[in-house]
């Protein structure tokens, strides 16, 4: 993994949280380069930050924009990405914390990473949402 | 059947031709080949006797394990492809299935659009069609509401919107617009693509620690290196890495924890020995909210039939009173998550079989045996089927 190119961003918070090392490698890299779609245009997430969420969720997230010509609205919204492991145990209050942390946005995508490597997002927001027609 | 003259219609020549392409790439269910190079005279007279000059080719391929991420990588490029054609081992970190990343920057640095479509390329316009299919419909919908309210202001009366009908698009009747040709690249844009740098390939084909115990323990066809010192780990070695993988990460002043029989590894690698030396294709059903999925020839054929959920059971139940890992799946399923899973795997027309493990008793057992892969034949594998059944429905 340290051979990786994407590895010097991640040194840092590799070795802080050695235990969710995996699943934010993995899923930083799917959003910069595996998020591609076959079209000439900009593909990959714009503006892609690393996040600390310190004390009591020790790991990191991912924060960016959506790819430009994905047509939805509030195309520049700032999407917060958490990852985490298939293996991990997910209760409420870890995902409150983990909206504390983030200073309480309206959603978060859960990244579920396994082991080979395939990685399933999840929508999680803070209240009730109304279904889009 | 003549080759000659173009009297036949496309659509079932092009189902032919890819079905015998994937069978002809596809061909090998294993990494080993077996090849035969003596005259068939040679070998029908051997074979009368009983004898034969068969050779058994193991391919060598190389992988590095990362306890990071807890899988093996390997990203020789024809390791990976060696790997995914024979057997389906594996898959690509930043693609769907086969690692396919290269060949799609590509694809987008040449603008070639529709000539060859990786099967993301395909999944995306799908994906693209669909949604437009949607916001067409939801506008019919409205306009036909539309035209209800307006009649109903004009002269009252009261006519109820049709929810599907004529003028609304169904599933069968929907068609895409054409696609109008994009704006075409002028020849400065296409000269500034040419003189791009030669691209990297950052994809490698990622293993989990049980195909690749598979491989390296039964075909023989993997050498896992050590991901620090670059040296290729002996068997003794990659078992014992491999359990402690699962293990809670040991505290630096702790020595490091016991091999127990409850391992998820072991417990795992039970259930995908057990379906792959029985000539099924295993792959993650994380998608479908299960264990594994059973291909019966790959993925590339057809979709896979049966979804598996592997459900631990302890010999001893004292056992599962001290065992420090949290076994997942453990406790009895409550019916509620049960009917959750066989409807989400009822919708897709997968069978959902419940595949229980049994873990032998530390009692029974001295947990030794755990330094060889020698104890796996002290865990047995038994299998339920679950079928939703509709007494009104199901009478026949």
């Amino acid at each position: 993994m340290e051979t990786h190119p994407s590895y010097p961003q991640l040194s840092l918070l590799v070795s802080k949280y050695p235990s969710t090392a995996g699943s934010l490698f993995q899923t930083y890299n799917d959003l910069l380069l595996g998020k591609f779609y076959n079209a000439v245009k900009s593909q990959q997430w714009r503006d892609l930050q690393i996040v600390d969420l310190g004390e009591p969720c020790n790991r990191a997230s991912l924060q960016g924009r959506r790819p430009a010509h994905i047509a939805v609205e509030d195309v520049d919204a700032l999407l917060h990405v958490v990852p985490c492991f298939m293996s991990e145990t997910i209760s409420l209050s870890w995902i409150s914390d983990v909206f504390k942390a983030l200073s309480n946005p309206e959603s978060i995508y859960l990244a579920i990473a396994t082991e080979d490597s395939s990685i399933v997002y999840y929508k999680l927001s803070s209240g009730i949402v109304k279904p889009v027609v | 059947m003549s080759l000659i003259g173009g009297n036949r219609s496309k659509a079932p020549r092009k189902g032919a031709g890819k079905r015998n392409d994937n069978n002809r790439i596809y061909a090998n269910p294993l990494p080993i080949i077996f090849s035969d190079s003596s005259p068939s005279r040679v070998r029908s007279i051997l074979g009368l006797v009983g004898l034969s000059l068969t050779q058994v080719i193991t391919p060598h391929c190389e992988g590095y394990f990362d306890p990071h991420t807890r899988s093996v990588w390997t990203c020789e490029r024809n390791d990976s492809m060696l790997l995914w054609r024979r057997g389906f081992f594996g898959k690509g970190d930043l693609s769907r299935s086969e690692p396919t990343w290269l060949a799609r920057r590509l694809n987008d640095r040449k603008a070639r659009q529709g000539k060859y479509l990786t099967s993301e390329e395909i999944r995306e316009k799908r994906r693209a069609e669909r949604r437009q299919f949607k916001l067409d419909r939801a506008a019919a919908i409205a306009a036909v509401a539309a035209e209800a309210e307006a009649i109903f202001e004009a002269e009252g009366r009261v006519v109820v919107p049709a929810l599907s009908g004529p003028e609304i698009p169904s599933g069968a009747t929907w068609r895409p617009a054409p696609v109008l040709d994009g704006p075409t690249l002028t020849t400065e844009s296409r000269e500034m693509l040419e003189d791009q740098e030669p691209l990297e390939d950052v994809e490698h084909l990622q293993l989990t620690l049980h195909e690749a115990f598979f491989l390296s323990w039964n075909l023989d066809c993997l050498d896992i290196l050590h991901p620090e010192t670059d040296e290729p780990m002996t068997l003794r070695e990659i078992w014992v890495a491999f359990q402690h993988a699962y293990l809670t990460p040991p505290i630096p002043d702790l020595p490091t924890p016991q091999l127990q029989f409850d391992n998820p590894f072991l417990i795992h690698y039970v259930a995908y020995h057990h379906y792959r030396s029985l000539g099924w294709v295993v792959k993650g059903g994380i998608k479908f909210c299960v264990d594994y999925l059973l291909y019966k020839k790959g993925p590339v054929f057809t979709h896979a039939e049966f979804a598996i959920v592997v459900c631990p059971v302890y010999e001893d139940l004292a056992d599962q009173e001290t065992s420090t890992t949290n076994l997942q799946n453990a406790e009895p399923f409550n019916w509620h998550w049960l009917s959750t899973i066989n409807r989400v795997n009822s919708q897709v027309m997968k069978t959902l079989i419940l595949t229980y493990v049994t873990i032998p008793a530390r009692s029974r057992i001295s947990s030794d045996v755990l330094s060889s892969p020698a104890c796996l034949a002290q865990y047995s594998v038994r299998e339920v089927i679950v079928r939703r059944f509709i007494p009104a429905r199901m009478r026949d």
